[in-house]
C-alpha cells in the first residue's frame, strides 16, 4: 500500500472529484524520527524539560519583591501572605509570586499565540495551507519551532499543529494557576519557564507566517530604511493612523491606497508593532516604504490628543482601553479590526461601506467594529479622504491655545498630588512654576520622559490635563522628532551564522546585546541610542526589536545619522540589527540555536535542553528590556532564560515582582561537567542572574559585558571581553570592578594593555603566585583554562555516561 | 524640628502590613543603635544637596555604604566605606543568611535606604519584608510603605532639613 501524502489528489476513474489531505498527524515527526535525527523531548510537556529549569533555578534562584500581600484569587480569602505566611489553600507568599509570574507569562505567550493564530487562519485563507514557508536563505526556516516540537515546517499548512501543541501547553499551564493546583514555587518556576518557551514558538509561527505571505524582508542585512517621529508626518495631508501589533488588516488599507492612488494623498501612520510591520510589508524587493512611524506606546496618547489624526485603526495588544473616548472627544472614526478590542461598538462586519462611512461621518457612530478585511481595506482611506477636510477646517486638538496654556501653568497650586501619582515622580510642579514664568525647557525635558499614562490628570485637585499641557510646550521640540528606522529585516541567515559563530562562541566578537521590549523606560529615550551605540563601537553585536527598534531610531550623531545610518545591517561584529516588530524576537532565540546548528553541528530537532545547554555555556549573548511594562516582555524575557540568555530589565522591570539571581560567593553554584570525561569544571560566575534589574543606563554597560562571557571563551575571546568590563566600569561608575579577577584563568586572559598592573593587584590584594621574569600566573585561579574542554550541565551528555 | 511623619499617603495598595512613620531624631537613634547597619544608597545621591548629607550619615556611624546604581561615583574620593553593588543582587543576598556581607564581617541587622527611585527600592523593601527577618529603615523623600519605618512624603526641602536633623542626633 502506497503512503498517503498531503495535498490534493484526483481520481481517474472518478470525474470532478478532487481529494484534499490537509495534513498528515504525525507526518512531520515521522520524517524526522525516520532520519534519525529527532531528539529526546519533542513537543515537550509541562515535565519533560523540568530537569533543566531545575539546574537553572538552583544556579539562579527567585527573588521575589511582591507587589500586594495578599491573595484575592478565591473566596477563602481575602489571605494575608505577609512574611511568607500560608494563605486558606495553604500557599504561600513564595508560591503565590511565582504562581502569579506564571500567569504574566502566559497572559503575554497567549497574546502572541492569538495573533499568531489570527495572522495563520488568515494567510491560509489567502495564500493556501500548501505556501511555501520562505524566509531567506536557510536550512533552518524554524529553528525555534524545530527545537522545541521536533516539526520542520516546510508550508504554511505544517504551523497549524504546531500552534496546536501552543495552545494546549498554554491551557494546561493556566490550569494550574487555579487554587489547589500547584504548591511549590520551584514548579511554578519551571511552568513560567515553559510558557516563555512556548511563547518563543507561537512568536516564530507569526512572524514567518508574514514573512512568508506578506513580501517583508527576507533575512536581508539592506532592509530599506522608514521614517519615524511626530515631527515626520505631514499635518496636512489627511492622516490615518493604525494602533496596535498585529498588520493583517492594515495591509488591505495599503493595497486600496495602492490600487486608487491614494498613497501620496494620505498619511499613513502606525504607533507600535504595526507601525513596524506597516513598513516592512512588501520590502522584501526593495523600494522605501511609504507608511511612517509615529513611535510606541508612550506616544499612543500623545499624538491623539494633538488632533492630527482624522481616523484611527486599531487592531490589537498595546492599545490604550481608552482610545475610543479619547478620539471621540475630537471627532476622530475610530475602526475596531481584531475581536481583541471592540470598544463596545457595533459590529459593522455584514454592512455596507457606505453605510459605515455616513455614520462615523454624521458622527451618529463614534466608532465601528469591522473584521472583514475587505471592507476595513476600503473603509478607513475613504473615510480619512472624506472627514479630513472637516476635521482640519474646525482644527480640532486637544492642546490649549497660548492663553489656555497659561491660565493652566497659573492654576497650579504646587500640592505635588501629580508627582505622586506619576509613575516616575516627574517633577511637574517644578515645570509649571517655570513655564508660568515663560520658561518651557523643563516640560520640554519631560515630554520624553513623559509616557502619558495620564495618571497625573486623575489625581490634579485642579483639573488640569497636565498631558495636553507638556504636549503644548514642547510643540517646537515635537517639530524636530525625526529619524530613521531600518525595516525588520527578519531572521538571522545560514551563511551570516557561518561567518560569525565561530568568533562569537570563542569570544572573539565580544557578545550579541538583544535591546527589545516597550517603553516604560525610567529617563526617556535617549538611554537606548547611548547603550547601543557604545556596545557597537565595542564590536558587540546589537540585536533591536519592537519599540526599542523605534525609539533607537530617534537620534542622530553630529553627521546627522542615526544609528541605522551609521551601522551596518549584518550579522557581524559592531553591527545593528533590526529583526522586526514583537513577534519577530524568536529570530533573537532562533540565532542562538543555529550557532550551536550550524557552528557545532548540533541537532537541534526536538532537542530543546541540549541546545540551551550549549547555548548557556558558549554563546556570549544577553538581552536588555529597558522599558519593559507588558505581559509580553515577561514572557519574551523568560523564554530567553530558558535558553540560558540572561536579561536585564530597566528599574520598572522589578515590579515584575520575581528575578532570578545567582550567588557568585557560592563557589558550589558555578562548575559544570565537562563532557570528554564526566569531570567537574569550575566557570566563572557570569552571567551572575537570568532575570535582574538596574537602576540607570550607565550601571548597565559593565553588566552588559560581563554577562556575555561564557566558559568556552578562548584567552583572546576572555580578554576581549574582560578588558570591556573592566573599561566600562571605570568609564560609568569610577571604579575597577571588584569581581574582576574570578575571570582570570590564566596571564594571558588579562588586557594587554595592563597585564603587568594587574598581575601585580593579583600578588598583593589576592595572593596569587606571579613568576616575574616570564609574567606568568603559577597559582590562584580557581579555573583552570582548557581550549579543548567542553562544559555541559548535563551528566548524560558526558563521555562516560 | 521637622515633622517627617505626617503625609503618608499611598498611590498604590501594598497590603496589610505598612511601614510606620519616623521623625529623624528616631531615625537617628536606631542608627545609632544598630550593630551592622547597612547604608543602601542609590544615585540620586549625586544630587550634591543629597551627597553633602549622606557622607556624614556613613562618616558619622562607619557605617558600610551599599553604593548601588552609579552612586558610588560620589563616593570614590570621600572618607566612607563604599562599594558598588547592583540593589536588586543586594535585595538577594540579603536574603540569604549565608551571606557574610560586602565586607566579609558578616550579616546586617539594619537597612537604611537614601535617594532611590521610590518605585524601584519599594520592591526590593517589599522582598526583605517578606522573606526576611531584616529591619529597614527609609530615610528618602517619598513615604516608602514597605520599609518598616519610613519619613512620609516629603517636599525636597524639608527631606533636606530632615536630614540635617537626622545628622545632628548621631
Amino acid at each position: 500500500m502506497s503512503e498517503i501524502r498531503a495535498g490534493s489528489f484526483t481520481i481517474e476513474e472518478l470525474e470532478n472529484v478532487q481529494i484534499t489531505i490537509g495534513s498528515i498527524v504525525g507526518a512531520i515527526e515521522k520524517k524526522a524520527e525516520d532520519e534519525g535525527e529527532m531528539g529526546p523531548t519533542p513537543k515537550p510537556g509541562i515535565v519533560d524539560i523540568r530537569e533543566w529549569d531545575h539546574k537553572l533555578l538552583n544556579r539562579y534562584e527567585p527573588v521575589y519583591t511582591p507587589m500586594c500581600d495578599q491573595c484575592c484569587y478565591c473566596t477563602f480569602g481575602t489571605c494575608d501572605l505577609t512574611g511568607n505566611k500560608e494563605g486558606a489553600c495553604g500557599i504561600n507568599m513564595a508560591a503565590h509570586q511565582a504562581r502569579e509570574f506564571l500567569l504574566r507569562v502566559i497572559t503575554g505567550a497567549a497574546a502572541h499565540a492569538g495573533h499568531g493564530r489570527h495572522l495563520l487562519h488568515h494567510l491560509i485563507k489567502t495564500h493556501g495551507a500548501d505556501h511555501p514557508i520562505d524566509v531567506g536563505p536557510t536550512n533552518i526556516k524554524a529553528p525555534v519551532i524545530q527545537t522545541v516540537t521536533g516539526i520542520k515546517p516546510e508550508t504554511l499548512g505544517d504551523l497549524e499543529p504546531v500552534l496546536d501543541y501552543v495552545e494546549e501547553q498554554l491551557t494546561q499551564l493556566l490550569a494550574t494557576i487555579h487554587a489547589g493546583q500547584e504548591g511549590a514555587a520551584i514548579d511554578f518556576e519551571s511552568k513560567a519557564l515553559h510558557g516563555g518557551m512556548i511563547d518563543h514558538v507561537g512568536m516564530e509561527v507569526s512572524d514567518i507566517a508574514q514573512i512568508s505571505c506578506l513580501g517583508m524582508p527576507k533575512a536581508d542585512p539592506e532592509a530599506p530604511l522608514a521614517e519615524i517621529g511626530m515631527g515626520t508626518i505631514d499635518s496636512k495631508k489627511p492622516v490615518l493612523l493604525c494602533i496596535g501589533h498585529n498588520v493583517a488588516g492594515v495591509t488591505y488599507i495599503m493595497d486600496y491606497m495602492d490600487e486608487h492612488d491614494l498613497t501620496d494623498k494620505i498619511e499613513l501612520a502606525g504607533l507600535c508593532c504595526t507601525a513596524i510591520d506597516m513598513t516592512r510589508y512588501n520590502m522584501d524587493a526593495g523600494g522605501t516604504p511609504t507608511a511612517k512611524i509615529v513611535g510606541s506606546l508612550a506616544k499612543e496618547l500623545k499624538y491623539i490628543r494633538s488632533g492630527i489624526p482624522d481616523v484611527i485603526v486599531v487592531d490589537e495588544q498595546c492599545v490604550r482601553a481608552d482610545v475610543l473616548q479619547e478620539a471621540q472627544a475630537l471627532s476622530i472614526p475610530v475602526i475596531c479590526t481584531n475581536e481583541k478590542i471592540m470598544y463596545g461598538l457595533p459590529n459593522r462586519s455584514n454592512d455596507n461601506v457606505d453605510d459605515i462611512i455616513n455614520d462615523l461621518l454624521s458622527g451618529r457612530e463614534a466608532g465601528a467594529l469591522v473584521l472583514d478585511f475587505d471592507k476595513i481595506g476600503e473603509l478607513a482611506p475613504r473615510l480619512v479622504m472624506e472627514i479630513a477636510p472637516i476635521r482640519k477646517a474646525k482644527g480640532i486638538t486637544a492642546l490649549p491655545t497660548d492663553e489656555k496654556f497659561k491660565e493652566l501653568t497659573n492654576k497650579c497650586v504646587h500640592c505635588l498630588a501629580c508627582e505622586m501619582a506619576c509613575p516616575m515622580n516627574l517633577p511637574i510642579s517644578d515645570a509649571m512654576t517655570a513655564a508660568a514664568d515663560g520658561d518651557l525647557t523643563p516640560f520640554e525635558i519631560l515630554h520624553d520622559k513623559c509616557i502619558a499614562c495620564g495618571r497625573c490628570e486623575q489625581e490634579c485637585p485642579k483639573d488640569i490635563d497636565i498631558v495636553n499641557v507638556i504636549e503644548k510646550a514642547s510643540q517646537k521640540v515635537i517639530r524636530e522628532e525625526k529619524g530613521m528606522m531600518r525595516a525588520g529585516r527578519g531572521q538571522v541567515s545560514d551563511p551570516e551564522i557561518r561567518e560569525e559563530g565561530v568568533n562569537l562562541v570563542l569570544g572573539t566578537t565580544p557578545g550579541i546585546v538583544a535591546m527589545v521590549g516597550c517603553s516604560n523606560y525610567p529617563d526617556g529615550t535617549k538611554d537606548l541610542y547611548d547603550i547601543a551605540k557604545e556596545m557597537l563601537k565595542r564590536s558587540y553585536i546589537v540585536v533591536v526589536s519592537g519599540c526599542t527598534a523605534m525609539d533607537l531610531g530617534m537620534y542622530k550623531n553630529e553627521e546627522g545619522k542615526t544609528l541605522y545610518e551609521e551601522f551596518s545591517g549584518s550579522f557581524l561584529k559592531g553591527n545593528l540589527i533590526n529583526v522586526g516588530s514583537c513577534v519577530s524576537n524568536s529570530h533573537i532565540t532562533a540565532t542562538t540555536i543555529k550557532v550551536a546548528a550550524i557552528f557545532a553541528q548540533r541537532n537541534v530537532t526536538g532537542n530543546f535542553e541540549e541546545i540551551a545547554d550549549y547555548v548557556t555555556n558558549r554563546v556570549g549573548a544577553v538581552g536588555i528590556a529597558w522599558g519593559a511594562y507588558s505581559q509580553k516582555a515577561a514572557s519574551i524575557g523568560t523564554g530567553c532564560t530558558r535558553l540560558g540568555i540572561p536579561v536585564i530589565l530597566g528599574p520598572h522591570g522589578s515590579k515584575y515582582r520575581r528575578a532570578l539571581i545567582g550567588k557568585p560567593y557560592d563557589s558550589h553554584k558555578w562548575s559544570v561537567f565537562d563532557a570528554r570525561n564526566g569531570e567537574e569544571m569550575a566557570i566563572p560566575p557570569a552571567p551572575d542572574f537570568l532575570i535582574s534589574t538596574v537602576d540607570n543606563a550607565e550601571e548597565i554597560m559593565p553588566i552588559l559585558a560581563k554577562s556575555c562571557m561564557r566558559p568556552t571563551d578562548n584567552n583572546m575571546g576572555r580578554m576581549i571581553k574582560l578588558t570591556h568590563y573592566i573599561e566600562l566600569s571605570e568609564k560609568y561608575l569610577g571604579v575597577m570592578p571588584d569581581d574582576w579577577h574570578k575571570f582570570i584563568r590564566t596571564e594571558t586572559d588579562l588586557p594587554l594593555a595592563r597585564r603587568k598592573d594587574l598581575l601585580k593587584i593579583l600578588e598583593t590584594e589576592h595572593g596569587w603566585e606571579i613568576d616575574w621574569k616570564k609574567k606568568k600566573i603559577l597559582s590562584g585561579p580557581t579555573m583552570k583554562f582548557d581550549v579543548s574542554a567542553q562544559p555541559t550541565n548535563f551528566k548524560r551528555l558526558c563521555k562516560e555516561a | 524640628m521637622v515633622d517627617t511623619t505626617r503625609n503618608i499617603k499611598m498611590y498604590t495598595t501594598y497590603g496589610t502590613k505598612s511601614a510606620k512613620p519616623v521623625q529623624p531624631k528616631i531615625a537617628a537613634k536606631m542608627i545609632s543603635k544598630a550593630k551592622r547597619p547597612l547604608f543602601v544608597v542609590s544615585s540620586i545621591v549625586l544630587d550634591e544637596d543629597l551627597l553633602k548629607r549622606a557622607i556624614p550619615i556613613a562618616n558619622k556611624t562607619g557605617m558600610q555604604i551599599a553604593a548601588t546604581g552609579t552612586s558610588i561615583k560620589g563616593f570614590l574620593n570621600e572618607d566612607v566605606k563604599a562599594k558598588y553593588i547592583n540593589i536588586h543582587a543586594l535585595a538577594a543576598y540579603l536574603g540569604d543568611t549565608g551571606w557574610n556581607g560586602l565586607d566579609g564581617e558578616g550579616h546586617y541587622d539594619l537597612i537604611i535606604v537614601l535617594a532611590h527611585k521610590k518605585y524601584y527600592i519599594n520592591q526590593v523593601l517589599s522582598g526583605l519584608k517578606n522573606f526576611t527577618d531584616l529591619t529597614t529603615l527609609s530615610i528618602d523623600r517619598h513615604y516608602l510603605q514597605n520599609a518598616s519605618m519610613s519619613f512620609g512624603n516629603l517636599k525636597p526641602e524639608t527631606h533636606l532639613e530632615a536630614l540635617d536633623e537626622l545628622i545632628d542626633n548621631l
